[in-house]
């Protein structure tokens, strides 16, 4: 209590607890005693006579207490009337509100920060509207996004950042009675900048409440999406291009596969080439594509393995349709990463080489066929330049040997003509013993040529001969001149039998027997018949101890009608071998002389072994 | 007239002997020797270094060494190469001349049609060697 001139009349003990003071220090103190500044009278006393004005006062600040110490005390201060209603003094309540005033500074504090803080931001339109949705607050960011200063915008309606067409349709109060209702609401769409242009905004609008649960307005968050928009929009149409042309590839199987190797998607290639549709296939696993083998192999595990651990798996193999049926695919399986670097799945391109191998074996093929083709004309070539060389031989042997004892006839006939003219009778009877001859010639050289040209007209015949026999009918037809000739012909045979025409066979070895009898030098010739088996060919040998053949003529001996030798030495036409060469061509074998001069020769030649297979055939 | 130095090549016996009287009854040619084949000419010629002939007459048709035997070898040993050949045979075949031509021989003396008619053929054939200078 205070008396009517602001002096202490009496304390309680909170008086003394806050002020630090006894009862009895403060008695008879002026209250301007807790005032700063050194018992601030003027203050204390300006504050008594509000009190005493308005029946009241009340005032906050620093006050002091015992030893100067300073707190932030609050005062109220009363006047208080006796019985007589005169001023008796004033009531005084002292509070020391240091910890409010704490609170309360730190919350203004903070409050401060916000507010600079949403200020300062400049991405974000961040500002209030009151409960009606008029403007009350505007920072930088809101500045930036719309355009207007906040002194042009402050006070008014939220409205104004909105088109023509949502102003018609009331969108400004639908979303302020939505935020009402759910405590907020959130949008994407256009809004109206102050110089009329739209931007794409990210909107949130979030009711505000008073601590008594009154609608105190609401607060206004507004982001610029037009970039980002674009951007999506770019990402999207990009995607979207993507996609569709994936899709609509139709040579190429393109599909994704997720991380563990279910199928994702689908393309229009893939639909052609393995036969499903999207709907069916997908979300199955690709292991469906593989034939019943290579799943038992575990080959489709594996090649997402591989395409795991080296990025990418390729080969070519057989892959099943939806009908079972299989094709030959070239197939590249790729692990795909998402931002992070995480497997999220692989891509798998398929190509059906079906139709390339197809046309890769009908290139085969043909090329195949084409080789046939050239192999028998070569062989058709061949043949016709055996007979076009047989024509040429033909025309040499009718020219010469044919023409010679013509000639040969005509001169003696001619001479014996002159002669007999001319009464000469010596020399007729050996003129006409020539002519004799020549014609007796001319006769076996045309029997000669006709069994020749017979041997190449002729089908032979196809039989099994007996070797043995064969030799023994040889030897039989030699019979005379091997007699005469004293020779010792040796038989060395390991083969039973061989196939082939069995008539020209013998006449084969008669030939060479008698052509081995003929170039003899010794006394007693010796003849030596080998037949063996030899890399699958039947190989025989005849071989003489004769005059031999000089290494530059080997190659002449099967010249038809050419001989060697002199007719009065080796008589003979000169066709023989010819013959042996024709015969054993026609069985597909090989003739050949081997020969040391004055030592002998060995004539050698070779036949096919049948097989069983082909003598069926 | 020249009279040049001749070797023929004939291996029939009766031909040859007639060939002779035809060459001898002109006294065109000097006959070196008369052999009866392309191996019997070799040895010859390689006998006889000194002696060889201005001109080889040679049948086609013989035994052993032939007449084609008998140009590619001398057409293809240098020392004999210069000598001319010249072939003669009862064939008139196209084909069988132009193979002697093309092997080298100088010409091609179809023989005449019976052995006494080789007169006329031995002037011809000196004519030839006249007239194409074969022989220097």
């Amino acid at each position: 209590m205070l008396d009517k001139d602001g002096y202490v009349k009496y304390s309680n003990p909170a008086a003394t607890a806050i002020t630090g003071y006894s009862a009895d220090e403060l008695l008879n103190q002026s209250l301007s005693l807790f005032y700063t500044d050194g018992n601030d009278s003027t203050k204390s006393g300006y504050e008594l006579s509000q009190a005493l004005k308005k029946g009241k006062y009340m005032s906050e600040g620093w006050r002091i207490k015992k030893g100067e110490a300073r707190f932030w005390g609050e005062i109220l201060l009363s006047p208080v009337y006796d019985e007589k209603n005169t001023l008796a003094g004033y009531s005084c309540i002292i509070r020391d509100i240091s910890e409010k005033k704490q609170l309360e500074l730190e919350l203004r504090k903070s409050e401060e920060r916000y507010r600079l803080m949403v200020e300062g931001v400049k991405d974000y339109a961040i500002f209030m509207l009151d409960a009606n949705g008029y403007i009350q607050t505007w920072n930088d960011g809101a500045k930036r996004i719309k355009g207007y200063n906040s002194n042009e915008i402050i006070g008014k309606h939220f409205s104004i950042f909105y088109r023509a067409e949502d102003l018609e349709n009331k969108k400004p109060e639908r979303e302020l009675t939505i935020a009402i209702k759910e405590g907020r609401y959130e949008e994407d769409g256009w809004r109206v900048k102050k110089n009329g242009s739209v931007f794409w905004a990210n909107v949130v609008l979030t009711a505000l409440y008073s601590e008594q649960n009154k609608l105190i307005g609401f607060s206004k968050l507004t982001r610029d999406l037009t970039e980002r928009k674009r951007k999506e929009e770019e990402l999207q149409q990009s995607e979207e291009r993507y996609r569709s042309l994936v899709e609509q590839v139709t040579d190429y199987g393109i599909f994704m596969l997720d991380e563990k190797g279910r199928i994702a998607s689908w393309n229009e290639g893939a639909r052609r080439i393995k036969g499903y549709n999207a709907d069916e296939i997908i979300g199955k696993y690709f292991a469906i594509f593989y034939p019943e083998e290579d799943i038992l192999n575990g080959k489709p595990a594996y090649e997402l393995k591989v395409a795991r651990a080296e990025g990418k798996f390729e080969e070519e193999g057989w892959r099943l349709k939806k009908d079972g049926s299989r094709f030959w695919a070239n197939v590249v399986i790729t692990a795909v990463y998402n931002k992070q670097g995480i497997l999220v799945g692989f891509s798998k391109v398929t190509r059906d080489l079906t139709e390339r191998k197809k046309s890769e074996r009908e290139l085969r093929d043909s090329y195949d066929s084409y080789r046939k083709l050239a192999h028998e004309l070569r062989v058709t070539n061949t043949e016709l330049s055996h007979a076009n060389e047989e024509l040429e031989q033909f025309t040499s042997i009718v020219s010469h040997d044919l023409q010679e004892p013509v000639r040969t006839i005509k001169s003696f006939l001619t001479l014996i003509d002159i002669k007999l003219d001319q009464v000469q009778s010596a020399d007729l009877k050996l003129y006409i013993n020539k002519a004799l001859n020549a014609a007796g010639r001319m006769k076996e050289l045309i029997q000669n040529l006709l069994h020749y040209s017979q041997l190449s007209k002729d089908e032979i015949t196809r039989e099994e001969v007996n070797v043995a026999l064969l030799f023994n009918e040889a030897l039989k037809n030699l019979e005379s001149s091997v007699d005469a000739s004293k020779a010792q012909i040796t038989i060395e045979n390991e083969v039973d039998t061989i196939y082939g025409d069995r008539v020209q066979l013998v006449q084969l070895i008669q030939n060479l027997v008698s052509n081995a009898l003929k170039f003899t030098s010794s006394e007693t010739p010796q003849i030596k018949i080998k037949c063996t088996k030899e890399d699958g060919h039947v190989k025989f040998a005849v071989s003489d101890n004769g005059i031999g053949i000089a290494r530059g003529d080997l190659s002449k001996v099967f010249e038809i009608f050419r001989r060697l030798n002199t007719a009065k030495e080796y008589p003979g036409t000169g066709i023989g071998l010819a013959i042996c060469k024709k015969i054993v061509d026609r069985h597909q074998g090989k003739i050949w002389p081997e020969s040391k001069p004055g030592k002998g020769t060995t004539f050698y030649f070779t036949l096919n072994e049948e097989t069983p297979e082909r003598r069926s055939a | 007239m020249m009279k040049y130095k001749i070797i023929i090549v004939e291996n029939d016996e009766d031909e040859q002997l007639f060939m002779k009287e035809g060459f001898d009854a002109t006294h065109l040619f000097q006959i070196l020797a008369v052999l009866k084949n392309g191996d019997v000419l070799f040895s010859w010629l390689e006998e006889n270094p000194y002696l060889l002939p201005d001109v080889i007459l040679s049948d086609l048709n013989m035994p052993g060494k032939n007449g084609y035997d008998v140009i590619a070898e001398i057409k293809s040993t240098p020392s004999y190469s210069h000598i001319p050949v010249i072939i003669t045979s009862t064939s008139s075949t196209k084909t069988i001349i132009d193979k002697c031509l093309a092997l080298g021989a100088s010409d091609y003396l179809v023989k005449p049609e019976t052995f006494v008619e080789y007169v006329p053929f031995v002037r011809r054939l000196h004519q030839l060697i006249e007239e194409k200078q074969w022989v220097k």
